[in-house]
């Protein structure tokens, strides 16, 4: 074990500098009317470039990113980010360009983007595609959005439900609520859909039922066609959360399993980097059922030329500014475009069989939930730690001190002390066999070090209960509570405690 | 081919016989036939070079900003990025990192995403910023929900000035049935905000009332720190240039309960229309009623201070249908490209910048004025770097397609494209000054407009 995090006590950027008060130095024009004028400059600091690159990559220096570190995150196909994406989304041919400008001039973007429709809609079986996608849950509330439309043309503004699983990920009960749907969720059965609880929660009120397969726990849903007649029978919609795509790829799709609508997470399953968060980059694919709500504008080709339609009058109309987060589009492109039929066949076959791999492995030091067969993800129970009196959380912040990454944690929640493990198919048989050296010394280093960990990070365990109780949210908040200063304690007085 | 799955083909049969199995293909034994494919229908790999070749084929039928003499914007924005900026973005642990979820490991990330939403609350003069929503549209939606969880009503006023694409993306946010959209008459001569029907509408069954500073034809209206005292208790949301926001009295001055706003024009190329930034910031008595992630400051068991994710109880993870938003990705990257170019340019340079730039655009405006056929700025009131401006006696269309055959790009039409869309209220395009817009390019765009307008019959794109 040699990890040792840097730590950099980085001040925040108005500690470096304190800001300069008074007037902004700028001349305004005439024309902007008084009353409107900022009487006093932002309060900014004033850096040079050099303190500005060195304040950034100091705090660089304090974070895990792909290229340090194995992200065994289950359900966030956290893998390698090709550098040459980078390089071409930078190119000024799309960097430089206005979504208002002529569609003339836009040519070769508009063919990049149809040809990554193309590809999108062979992977999914599902043809008709909408790019405008910012993220996963985005893409789930607009395919409900989507759905509401349909059923209201069809008259059935009766079906007000939307069912989910109860291991379904957070993203999707939330994005129904927003959309105006009620919830409910199946209870699972050794971690997959039971048909009879599914049977009894189908009814005339049934709008949509919303599945990931593979599941969030890793096991492919085998009675995914029979689920999929009864979905249909009932007249709701199946909706694919292609959050686990990347387990499937030339196996199966989801327009081949009877779903009506699937988003994509570009980011996770396409390789676009996940920024610390974001952005994310999302497709919509729809069969023929829910083609003519997708948001416009479309994309059209007639003869050599693209087109971006806005003729479509069941649209449900546009869903954010412009087409789509086109940068992140365009390294998609280029990861299906380099892989091709057999790379991409790869990709799932190699994710899958990192997975069982380590599930195999770490399946001997802790109880495994459910079948041992899975695909992209497994998820451990961490119960047993109980008896030492450490949990999953212990051994999530242990294994960072040995800089990987830990697995997801307490998800699903249907595991007691789950650890949700995805290994993608750009990790190494050596990586994952360093990882299972990592967290086995993680699993048996003493309570003590267990409860103590991280000690080689930047910070030891951070205080998130204290975080909730002060709310300091900016510095403004710092400054009020007195509490300047990387080395000091954040929080010594509360400024506020909120409502 | 690309080497991004390891072990040159040999690993995988090292880990098949570990798991002591003959195929991969066993794997896969839990996928019921019918539901199998055979193939995807991909074209063949290629290798890196291969693929940037291609690309930069089809990249090169496009024709970049720089090609042309252009005016477009509409809140994205062409602006030079500080390379140092750049830079930032290109550090792997920043672009490659997971949300930040487990804090020790991601301290970087974290106090970036404060430092982000510290420098939004000095911008807005509010209190409390978010890590970022995806974009200025999305972001007025998100606060339109949230104004309904803050107030009682149905009713929700806003501009008839708003443009288009965002009052689609704000009715694609209002699912529910039980609400109604009311617009905001405003003079059509000076713009000016009827504050009247704000007081008398806002107290009929209204949940919230949104403004934009400047708004979709660029007007800075003159009563905006009047509509709270006329609105009470009722949310009022601010939709804001960031930039803007350097020179302009803040919101939160004026009695804001949300402000909001697109960031792209700091630190990121307008790169066909994505990624954006959403920004949002509130009260400390509603900071419990935002979307999104939001980092908070505290300690470690040493004292030392630390950044973390708090008030996750809000959030989808673990509130799941009861969640303020559905939000979970969000615009991260974009959030310290915002933040490293604020600080690359500097609270002098930010504010040269903006009032450089609402020189040009009076001077635009000035040059266009005394084209005969335009009416520049469409409405008579003060602005910054962007106005409507209205065509005489033919359409919008011909007259920007004419304009792009004269290598300008004029601007962006203030209308629906959609089919029976409903018309404008205000007819006409909306222009914007950038930085590379000099006094030489001002002068060929009036002459190339002089040249259109004048000819009887318009010309074709080339």
């Amino acid at each position: 074990m040699t990890f040792r995090q840097a730590r950099w006590d980085e001040p925040l950027l108005w500690e470096v500098r304190p800001p300069r008060e008074g007037a902004p130095e700028a001349h305004l024009p005439d024309s902007i009317p008084p009353e409107l004028r900022r009487r006093k400059a932002v309060r900014w600091p004033e850096l040079s470039e050099l303190e500005v690159a060195r304040h950034f990559t100091r705090l660089s220096q304090m974070n895990f990113g792909i290229e340090t570190s194995f992200y065994p995150l289950g359900s966030c196909t956290m893998k390698y980010n090709p550098r040459v994406s980078e390089v071409l989304a930078r190119r000024p041919g799309v960097a430089d360009l206005h979504p208002y400008q002529p569609e003339e001039s836009v040519q070769g973007i508009l063919a990049i983007l149809w040809e990554l429709e193309r590809s999108l809609g062979r992977i999914t079986g599902l043809p008709h595609i909408s790019l405008q996608i910012a993220a996963g849950a985005h893409g789930e509330y607009v395919a409900l959005r989507m759905t509401a439309a349909y059923l209201k043309d069809r008259g059935e503004t009766q079906r007000t439900e939307v069912l989910l699983p109860d291991t379904a990920h957070g993203t999707n009960p939330a994005s129904a609520a927003m959309a105006g749907f009620t919830t409910r969720e199946i209870p699972s059965k050794d971690g997959c859909v039971d048909l009879r609880a599914l049977d009894a929660a189908l009814s005339e009120r049934t709008a949509a039922f919303m599945l990931t397969n593979p599941n969030t726990a890793g096991l492919f849903e085998e009675d995914i066609l029979e689920i999929s007649d009864r979905v249909h029978r009932a007249g709701g919609v199946l909706y694919y959360d292609g959050a686990n795509l990347n387990a499937i790829l030339g196996k199966t799709n989801p327009g081949k399993m009877g779903f009506d609508v699937a988003h994509l997470n570009l980011h996770k399953t396409f390789a676009t980097p996940h920024g610390g968060g974001g952005p994310g980059d999302g497709a919509l694919c729809a069969g023929d059922r829910l083609r003519d709500y997708l948001p416009v504008p479309r994309l059209e080709r007639k003869g050599r030329k693209f087109h971006l339609s806005y003729d479509h009058p069941k649209s449900i109309g546009k869903v954010k500014t412009a087409y789509g987060n086109v940068g992140l589009l365009l390294r998609a492109y280029a990861f299906i475009r380099a892989h091709g039929e057999e790379g991409v066949k790869r990709v799932s076959e190699r994710a899958v069989l990192n997975s069982n791999y380590l599930g195999q492995r770490l399946g001997e030091h802790l109880p495994r939930a459910f079948k041992p067969l899975v695909k992209h993800e497994f998820v451990l129970s961490g119960a047993p730690l109980r008896e030492r009196g450490v949990r999953t959380l212990d051994l999530a912040k242990r294994l960072l001190d040995e800089g990987v990454h830990a697995p997801t944690v307490y998800f699903p929640s249907l595991v007691e002390e789950s650890l949700m493990v995805e290994a993608p198919e750009t990790e190494s048989k050596r990586d994952l066999d360093a990882f299972v050296e990592a967290f086995l010394r993680a699993l048996h280093d003493s309570p003590e070090h267990l409860r103590e960990a991280p000690v080689n990070l930047s910070v030891g365990r951070v205080d998130e209960v204290r975080a909730a109780r002060a709310l300091l949210l900016s510095w403004r908040d710092l400054e009020k509570a007195g509490a300047q200063g990387a080395g000091g304690a954040a929080a010594g007085s509360a400024a506020h405690t909120g409502p | 081919m690309v080497r991004w799955i390891p072990g040159n083909g040999e690993e995988e049969s090292l880990l098949l016989k570990s798991l002591g199995l003959g195929s991969v293909e066993e794997l896969f034994r839990d996928i019921p036939e019918k539901a199998r494919i055979r193939k995807i229908g991909l074209d063949p790999p290629m290798s890196e070079m291969q693929v940037v070749r291609e690309v930069d084929r089809l990249l090169a039928k496009n024709r970049t900003l720089e090609e042309f003499d252009a005016f477009l914007g509409a809140g994205l924005y062409d602006r030079y990025t500080p390379a140092v900026v750049d830079g930032i973005l290109q550090r792997s642990e920043f672009y490659t990192s997971y949300t930040p979820y487990q804090a020790e490991a991601s301290q970087g990330v974290l106090q970036t995403l404060f430092e982000f939403q510290s420098l939004w609350v000095e911008l807005t003069d509010m209190e409390v910023a978010n890590a970022s929503l995806y974009d200025g549209a999305t972001a007025i939606g998100e606060a339109m929900l949230m104004a309904r969880r803050l107030s009682p009503g149905h009713r929700f006023l806003l501009p008839s000035t708003l443009f288009w694409e965002r009052r689609s993306v704000l009715e694609n946010y209002a699912p529910r049935t039980d609400m109604e959209f009311v617009e905001v008459p405003c003079d059509p001569k000076t713009g000016r905000l009827d504050l009247g029907f704000i007081e008398r509408e806002s107290r009929r069954d209204c949940f919230g009332v949104l403004v934009e500073y400047p708004d979709s034809l660029g007007i800075l209206q003159q009563d905006l720190p009047k509509v709270k005292a006329a609105i009470g208790d009722r949310p009022l949301i601010v939709s804001a240039d960031p930039l803007a926001l350097t020179i302009l009295e803040p919101p939160g001055n004026w009695g804001a309960d949300i402000v909001v706003g697109e960031g792209q024009g700091f630190g990121v190329s307008s790169s066909f229309g994505g990624p954006l930034l959403g920004l949002i910031a509130c009260r400390h008595r509603d900071a419990r009623m935002l979307p999104g992630r939001i980092v908070g400051a505290t300690a470690d068991g040493a004292g030392r201070r630390a950044f973390t994710l708090t008030l996750q109880a809000r959030e989808q993870h673990i509130r799941r249908s009861r969640a303020t938003s559905n939000i979970c990705t969000n615009q991260t990257l974009v959030s310290l490209a915002f933040l490293a170019y604020a600080t690359a340019m500097g609270p002098k340079g930010l504010a040269q910048l903006a009032s450089e730039l609402a020189s040009r655009g009076q001077e635009l405006a000035k040059a266009l004025r005394e084209v005969p056929g335009l009416k520049a700025p469409l409405v008579e009131a003060p602005f910054l770097w962007e106005f409507a401006v209205g065509v005489e006696g033919r359409g919008t269309d011909e007259f920007l397609r004419s304009m792009f055959g004269e290598g300008v790009l004029a601007g962006s039409s203030l209308a629906d494209p959609r089919p029976g869309a409903r018309a404008p209220r205000f007819p006409g395009f909306l222009t914007s000054v950038g930085e590379r817009t000099d006094t030489a390019a001002i002068d060929r765009y009036a002459r190339a407009a002089r040249k259109v307008l004048g000819s009887p019959t318009s010309g074709g794109a080339p």
